[in-house]
């Protein structure tokens, strides 16, 4: 047993040194480590214990342990699901019940990037992008602060896809068993038949445990320390109490996304400026097209409209984004299309999972790199099909059932209107609620989903608004009126309402 | 610096004791007593319908009030026919008369209210009437009477040795500059002050300044100036037989706030609403949804743009006619969204520091020219402050509007005068929401709503009495800072 233990761990280790030597962040660390070995505080004669003492006191061992925590929630866990996939592929597909799925999400993903080449194609546009010729190159290059200034016809643009859009496919998501089962067994307009595992309130609560401790002790400059210490566990524990103070959100999530800057991210954002800056894509007019349709006439954001535009069009560039997501799989015949450089073919309101990030972050750079990584943690999962258990099929699955078993009068309302109640909270779950909630609520919810790790919250708090405004729905039999009632949230207050949720019986 | 300002304003510290003064017990007359105690049916029918004394009570509120629930409507009068307004007005169910007729409640133009209160008019308003003016609000409304005022108070506090009054060597003049009363940027009237300037001028050749005429608003007439020469012009122009207009009209020439703290590259300047319920004492309220208003174009001070209003001035009626005018946010944003940004970017205590520092600017206004006031009880009067925050976080008070405007640009902006409008009504009217000048207007907590007081002397007289009597500390006013 003993020797098995051992050979896991050495196993992981293996797999942890490999995945380090990956990243970035590895040569600094190996140059200041060798900058520590050769200083006099290493005693050859001690190798092990001095280096070790030097390390620590040299604060690279928090780094150390940071990278190591960070690894090993994202990277590994994905190498982990790409074994096992490799082996399973091997397999003939169809015994995998959620192939359908998985093949729903590679042709949704297919027809997104389809309709972005018709795009191109239409306007005669290459998909690649252009040089930019060079008086433009001036202009942008001159107004690339005040890029609300920067004039270009975007009467031919319109968004790729809309909220809308992505709910029309998931409604009409088959299984299997719909060829064999007679089609009237299944109601028309749910798709709880999914056979996806989702958490039940029970669970939920457990999750979300840390959120019904009250302790009374928060000493005024806990959350400095927290942050002194660098220990990325330690600031997200922080965050799930849901009540962080607003100056220190930027910091506890950078740490908590392992998105503090280094010499080189500043670089990285500096070159993806530059090829922004000289070539011209397609992507950059639906980048602009979405910020004037979203932020630019929302009035709690519209003001860092400028800010969006390059944080939103760097993010166009990165191909580290397409390296980090991870896509769905599965052998579907037919063409495939080119995407973006970054892999994200921008949507309706993309610009609002980054607007949010403005009222945490004055620089850019700082902004970006945080957005891109909660991006690549969290966003990416509402906006594509997939199997895992945060992706947005499984928090559609997981709204149905909860409403179904803890609000059954909304419910069987909704469905005596013939209205799916997804269809009311859609473009909240998608958004993330951005643009919905106001900026400093919507800061708390993230919080939550930051120090939960989990956008199972996402469900489960509209859930909650719709159980908080019952009486108002019952009232009302058509899906305008309940719209009505649910487009004005500027007086929801998120901690309060999710605690009463989590702890009543 | 702005540290010490709480010292005096007893601003952090002193927050539960606001709280305390607007919870205390005012001294009600009996009949106000009886009748939030033990309401009857015909009680809270008079309450719904509003409530007037009997002709023969009205030196005796306490014999007259058993009497007086004849079921008379308040009759309101206004000169605005905005809908925030008359919604208001119908929803406590006021009905609409003339100002001919027998009005309770009259939300005037500055015009009427002249006229109400002019000696010719001989009017003489009875006790439970009530108007939305000051007779002479100007005072404080009129940019050259406001600089004006606010000089001649700090020069009393000075001859007083009261420690407000304290000055520091100006860190970039020979001058001198008051510590904790440096609210204003330096202004002259012109052409009275005009030597003045010159000699200002000269000590800041590079400096901008911005010309307004004294009695005109929303941006009209404002342009700015960097040069002499630029002055001398159009002073020549202005005697010339062709802007016989311009000669009457003083102006105001004042240091241009050149260094605006941007956010997202844009200037703003913040728009807040201060409720005056009475001068002596001074009672004033600070309505917790101001907003910024922003420039469509990005700042740019090169010489080129100081004609281009579009980016200097941030008034909406100027901005409304930018090409890039948004009528969907109205480049309106939220006081409380400015907070949670400058808390998250810049830290909480910078953040606390600047909107204690925009509190004492308009208490310290307000006391500037409270002596000068007509304080008549049938008055109180709602101002628009503009206030301009530069890249230090320091506020600076641009100009003081007796009128705000009250047409709405955006769907939130309804929402925001809507409330604003019937918040004033709920601070100002007594609980029965009947006018009544012998109340001694203290409302209750609920009553306030977005309300937040910023200082009430009277209550700070009782309770620094009490304090003194209790041996703690004494307090000179009352400023809160929570602006959530």
């Amino acid at each position: 047993m003993e020797e098995l233990q051992d050979a896991s761990i050495h196993h992981m280790t293996a797999k942890v040194i490999a995945a380090i030597k990956n990243t970035k962040c590895y040569e600094p660390i190996y140059e200041e480590l060798q900058r520590l070995v050769a200083s006099p505080s290493v005693d050859k004669n001690d190798m092990r214990n001095t280096l070790e003492d030097a390390i620590k006191a040299a604060g690279l061992e928090t780094e150390i342990r940071n990278m190591i925590y960070n690894l090993v929630r994202s990277r590994l866990e994905k190498l982990d699901v790409s074994d096992t996939r490799q082996t399973s592929t091997s397999k003939a597909t169809q015994s995998d019940p959620l192939g359908y799925l998985k093949r729903a999400g590679v042709l949704w993903d297919r027809r997104v990037r389809k309709s972005l080449n018709a795009m191109c194609g239409e306007l005669k546009v290459p998909l690649h992008g252009q040089p930019r010729i060079s008086a433009d190159r001036e202009d942008f290059v001159a107004k690339w602060n005040e890029l609300s200034n920067y004039n270009m016809d975007l009467s031919n643009y319109r968004p790729v896809y809309a909220p809308k859009d992505l709910l029309e496919v998931l409604l009409s998501l088959k299984g299997p068993a719909r060829t064999t089962e007679s089609t009237d067994q299944i109601p028309q307009w749910e798709f709880s038949h999914i056979a996806l595992p989702v958490k039940n309130l029970f669970e939920l609560r457990t999750h979300y445990a840390d959120l019904l401790r009250s302790d009374h002790y928060t000493v005024p400059d806990q959350c400095q320390r927290i942050l002194d210490s660098r220990h990325a566990p330690m600031c997200q524990q922080y965050l799930k109490k849901g009540c962080t103070p607003a100056p220190y959100r930027g910091a506890l999530w950078a740490s908590v996304l392992d998105s503090k800057l280094h010499d080189y991210d500043i670089e990285y954002w500096q070159k993806l400026r530059n090829v922004v800056w000289t070539t011209d894509h397609i992507v950059d007019k639906l980048v602009f097209k979405d910020i004037q349709l979203t932020a630019s006439n929302d009035d709690q954001y519209f003001v860092f409209e400028d800010v969006l535009y390059q944080v939103l069009l760097c993010f166009s560039r990165d191909t580290d984004i397409a390296n980090c997501v991870d896509y769905e799989q599965f052998p579907v015949k037919g063409k495939t299309y080119e995407g973006p450089p970054s892999g994200v073919v921008p949507f309706h309101g993309i610009c609002m999972f980054a607007a949010p990030f403005c009222y945490l972050y004055d620089s850019p750079v700082c902004l970006y790199y945080t957005f891109r990584a909660f991006y690549i943690r969290y966003c990416h999962r509402l906006t594509t099909i997939n199997t895992h258990p945060q992706g947005i099929v499984s928090l559609c699955l997981l709204f149905e059932k909860l409403l179904q078993t803890y609000e059954p009068q909304l419910w069987s309302h909704f469905r005596e209107l013939q209205i799916q109640p997804l269809r009311v909270v859609f473009k909240w779950l998608m958004r993330g609620f951005s643009g919905h909630l106001p900026p400093d609520q919507l800061l708390v919810l993230w919080d939550l989903i930051l120090g939960f790790d989990s956008l199972e919250i996402l469900p489960l708090f509209a859930i909650i608004i719709l159980s908080f405004r019952k009486e108002s729905i019952m009232q009302v039999a058509s899906l305008d009126s309940i719209e009505a009632i649910l487009a004005d949230l500027s007086s929801i207050k998120v901690l309060p309402l999710v605690q009463l949720a989590l702890s009543r019986d | 610096m702005f540290g010490h300002v709480r010292v005096y304003s007893g601003g952090g510290g002193g927050g539960g004791g606001g709280d305390a003064a607007v919870c205390c017990t005012p001294e009600w007359t009996p009949s106000w007593r009886i009748a939030s105690l033990q309401p009857t049916i015909e009680q809270s029918v008079a309450i719904m319908y509003g409530r007037l004394p009997g002709a023969g009570n009205a030196n005796n509120g306490g014999a007259g009030a058993n009497q007086a629930h004849d079921r008379i409507k308040i009759g309101f009068c206004t000169d605005l026919d905005k809908s925030v307004l008359v919604n208001n007005f119908e929803k406590r169910g006021w009905h609409q008369v003339n100002g001919d007729d027998d009005w309770h409640f009259y939300w005037a133009g500055v015009q009427t209210c002249r006229n109400i209160f002019s000696v010719d008019s001989g009017y003489r308003m009875h006790d439970n009437q009530m108007i939305n003016h000051f007779p002479n609000h100007y005072e404080l409304s009129r940019k050259d009477l406001l600089v004006k005022n606010i000089k001649r108070y700090r020069k009393d506090l000075e001859r007083d040795g009261n420690p407000l009054a304290e000055k520091t060597e100006s860190n970039n003049s020979s001058g001198t500059r008051y510590v904790y009363l440096d609210f204003v940027p330096t202004t002259f009237v012109l052409p009275a002050d005009y030597n003045m300037f010159v000699e200002e001028y000269r000590k800041f050749p590079l400096s901008t300044w911005i010309m307004k005429p004294c009695g005109k608003s929303q941006g009209a007439g404002i342009f700015l100036i960097n040069k002499l020469s630029k002055l001398k012009k159009w002073s020549r122009e202005a005697k010339g037989p062709f802007h016989p207009q311009i000669a009457k009209e003083s102006y105001v020439i004042s240091r241009y706030i050149d260094n605006p703290l941007l956010i997202g590259g844009k200037k703003f300047d913040l728009r807040l609403y201060v409720l005056v319920a009475s001068f002596r004492p001074l009672k004033a309220y600070l309505f917790k949804q101001g907003f910024c208003r922003f420039c469509t174009v990005k700042y740019d001070t090169s010489v080129t743009e100081l004609d281009n209003m579009y980016v200097h001035l941030t008034n909406v009626s100027v901005q409304k006619h930018g090409g890039e005018y948004n009528t969907l946010h109205g480049g309106k944003w939220s006081v409380q969204n400015l907070a949670l940004y400058l808390e998250g970017t810049r830290g909480k205590e910078v953040t606390d520091r600047l909107f204690g520092a925009i509190s004492w600017l308009i208490v310290h206004s307000l006391r500037a020219v409270a002596p000068v006031m007509a304080s008549d009880r049938h008055c109180f009067e709602c101002y628009g402050y503009d206030i301009i925050i530069d890249n230090a976080l320091k506020p600076w008070l641009v100009e003081v509007n007796a009128s705000p405007s009250l047409t709405s640009t955006t769907v939130n902006d309804r929402i925001l005068k809507y409330k604003l409008i019937d918040n004033i009504l709920s601070v100002v009217l007594p609980p029965d929401g009947v006018p009544d000048v012998r109340w001694n207007k203290v409302p209750s907590a609920d009553a306030l709503g977005n309300f937040e007081l910023l200082i009430d002397e009277e209550l700070a007289a009782q309770d620094e009495a009490q304090n003194s009597s209790n041996n703690s500390h004494a307090k000179s006013s009352k400023l809160n800072s929570r602006w959530k």
